[in-house]
């Protein structure tokens, strides 16, 4: 019985004890719960002396903390979005404060020289933004290089509340240059139309009526002149187009020095007639490449032209050098005469592109000359480039992919016209994924005699603008294994 | 409290130095800029040029008032200190090369209507382009505190002087040849020494910059050559 009793009383005071010790702890659990609460913000759940409370309360402190997880997440996925757009973002709080930057604007904070043009203008836009106005502006930089940036700040809102800025920064170089491509061309296509067409009709105007037969004569022979040159204009453009069209189903073997002999052939009349001398300079071996020969004559031909053209007239002197540069064929035609001025020197190959307008009409020509070149060398696989300082001449260099000797004796190199044949169907597909070409379009629709060596088309990538580098394909030379067998 | 202070202060010298790099982006901006208009004779675009300046010298006193400010009230010492004046030397010497760029721009009304030659047009092309490229190194030698390329600078310099003796040189050519007016060739020789002025301005940053690296100056290897060559002469000046 007092077994019992002692038994129970110690039950009693084990339990009382277990509640002391409970009310502690539940006590120290409630102080932990309410840091943790502190740091996970948001969480407002009043203490509370029973346990299940207690754990209730580290529920919610849980699933707050897994809210701000999410939070996070999804933040860290806005700048990574932020940080995949291909233009700068600078992001700023209602005090001016960056708060995050993309690398794309990394530059924003250190950037020097124009950057620090562009980093400063970024600050004007933003400081407008955070007082609530959205702002662009267009920042055309000289550099180098010249670059236009188009820069715009917005406000950001979040309820009705301006909580910063965010400013975007889009290089749209490329989209003016193309504007700017498209917008003169309009103009000079019509000036050089136009001019020779009024020209005609003034005179045939001055014609009528008119009775002096020595006057009638002068007249009509200044008709036939703007006539000509009218034709000549519309001869050149129908030609380039064409150019543009023809595939490289024409092309055989070429030797570069022939090329050279025949523009200089061509050219050697007005060069003594200018008192300019040409001197070539050529390797022994022949060169050869493949490709249309009256193409690629007349390509010289008009780069030979135009340093006759614009050499000092008597006593200047054109050097042409034929060379081999790590498989390419290197045609460099320099001249000692005006040059061309920097500022020209990226869009002398656009169609009637004219450094000076009103001396073009002296030196003649069509202005359709080099982008006559460029659209032949691009045909071609190759590119062509210009360095030139005013006053000093300039310096064209034509590259062309060069045909190692060992391949013409390669059946299904040149010759073979039955394996170009055969070949033509399996080549067609090779053709298609190289549709930067114009050419190779060509090509495939006509189904026409491709060499084996077109099958290397696809590593050519961008080919048909003159500034890609030329493919090092050898044609010739089946490259690609098991289509000849196909 | 002091602390909050001394970061404020850090925090605005560097953004003295960024002010000075900007002001510096804008004028170098300048100089292709100038020169395109000058040489294709586009009045319009000088006429902003001129007024753009104003714009610059706004930068440049806003910026010297800052420095005075700091000077007065952190009394900066030693590297901070240097710091401070080479960032008012700076300020002066890009504010004077923008100056100078105006001039080109008001020279482009002058010269207006008068065909130059394409030799001395391509002389001050690469005038124009040197005289940028000066004064983009003298900025890179500032905002690395790199002083190896600041002494470089007096050397890279040579270049834009040979240049400017070509061009005067054409100049004289051309007005021999009866191909200007006598005040054209004087407006193009002011044009070509303004871009020497530049160039000039540029090696006075990097001078400027060394003595903000290693707190040297130009007037110290001065002094030294003058002491020497008095010694030359048996002078032993007073050691007081």
């Amino acid at each position: 019985m007092t077994a019992l009793f002692v038994a129970l009383l110690a039950a009693a005071a084990g339990a009382f004890v277990i509640l002391v010790v409970g009310i502690r702890q539940r006590r120290l659990v409630n102080q932990h719960l309410d840091r943790i609460a502190n740091r996970v913000s948001g969480v407002v759940a009043p203490a509370s002396k029973s346990p299940v409370a207690a754990v209730e309360r580290l529920e919610m402190v849980l699933e707050a903390s897994d809210a701000e997880r999410q939070l996070r997440g999804t933040e860290r996925r806005y700048e990574a979005a932020l940080e995949a757009i291909d233009m700068g973002v600078v992001v700023v709080d209602e005090s001016e404060n960056v708060v995050f930057s993309n690398t794309s604007a990394s530059w924003y904070r250190e950037g020097r020289h124009s950057e620090a043009v562009i980093a400063q203008k970024i600050d004007e836009l933003i400081h407008s933004a955070v007082r609530g106005e959205r702002v662009e502006q267009s920042v055309a930089l000289y550099g180098p290089p010249r670059r236009v940036l188009f820069v715009s700040a917005i406000p950001i809102l979040t309820g009705g509340e301006l909580v910063g800025a965010i400013a975007l920064i889009h290089d749209v170089t490329e989209v003016e240059q193309s504007n700017a491509v498209r917008r003169d061309f309009v103009a000079n296509i019509s000036h050089e139309l136009r001019t020779p067409i009024g020209a005609v009709s003034l005179l045939a105007e001055t014609l009528i009526g008119e009775h002096d037969p020595e006057v009638i004569d002068s007249l009509a022979n200044r008709l036939l002149v703007e006539a000509g040159r009218l034709t000549s204009t519309v001869k050149d453009l129908l030609e380039l187009s064409q150019i543009e069209h023809s595939g490289d189903s024409e092309f055989s073997m070429v030797a570069v020095q022939g090329v050279v002999g025949g523009a200089h052939d061509r050219v050697r009349a007005a060069a003594s007639q200018r008192g300019v001398v040409i001197n070539v300079e050529a390797p022994e071996g022949d060169l050869q490449v493949r490709g249309d020969r009256r193409q690629l004559t007349s390509a010289v031909f008009n780069l030979l032209d135009n340093a006759v053209k614009f050499s000092n007239p008597g006593g200047g002197s054109v050097s042409v050098g034929i060379r081999e540069v790590h498989g390419q064929v290197e045609v460099e035609v320099a001249d000692g005469g005006i040059g061309i001025p920097r500022q020209d020197l990226d869009r002398i190959f656009e169609r009637f592109y004219r450094v000076d307008r009103g001396r073009s009409r002296m030196t003649g020509g069509t202005g359709l000359g080099l982008s006559m070149v460029r659209t032949i060398v691009a045909n071609h696989r190759g590119r062509v480039s210009v360095e030139s300082t005013e006053g000093e001449g300039a310096k064209f260099t034509m590259e062309l992919p060069l045909v190692p000797e060992a391949s013409e004796d390669d059946p299904p190199g040149e010759d073979g016209e039955d394996t170009a044949q055969t070949s033509a169907a399996p080549a067609a597909p090779g053709n298609i994924t190289a549709p930067a070409t114009p050419g190779n379009i060509t090509a495939t629709a006509s189904a026409a005699p491709v060499a084996p060596g077109e099958d290397t088309a696809p590593a050519a990538p961008g080919v048909g603008t003159a500034q890609a580098p030329a493919a090092p394909a050898a044609p010739g030379k089946s490259t690609v294994p098991g289509e000849d067998k196909a | 409290m002091t602390e909050e202070l001394r970061k404020t202060y850090h925090e605005e010298l560097e953004s003295v130095r960024e002010a000075i790099v900007r002001m510096a982006g804008v004028v170098g901006e300048t100089i292709p800029r100038g020169t395109e208009a000058f040489l294709s004779g586009d009045l319009a675009e000088a006429q902003r040029i001129i007024e753009d300046d104003d714009a610059i010298d706004a930068m440049s006193v806003e910026l010297e008032e800052r420095c005075y400010q700091l000077l007065a009230l952190q009394q900066p010492m030693a590297s901070d200190l240097r710091a401070i004046t080479t960032a008012l030397w700076m300020n002066a010497e890009i504010e004077r090369s923008g100056d100078l760029m105006a001039n080109i721009a008001q020279a482009t009304r002058r010269v207006y209507g008068s065909s130059i030659g394409p030799r001395i047009r391509g002389l001050i092309a690469q005038m124009s382009e040197e005289a940028a490229r000066l004064m983009r190194l003298a900025i890179d030698s500032y905002a690395e505190g790199n002083s190896g390329l600041a002494v470089a600078l007096d050397d890279i310099d040579d270049r834009l002087d040979d240049l400017h003796l070509d061009a005067i040189g054409a100049i004289f050519e051309s007005n021999r040849e009866q191909a200007f007016d006598l005040q054209v060739g004087v407006q193009l020789a002011l044009v070509c020494r303004f871009y020497e002025r530049i160039g000039d301005h540029a090696v006075n940053m990097g001078e400027r910059v060394r003595y903000m690296v290693d707190g040297w100056l130009p007037e110290h290897s001065g002094a030294l050559r003058a002491k020497a060559r008095l010694a030359e002469f048996g002078v032993v000046p007073d050691e007081t």
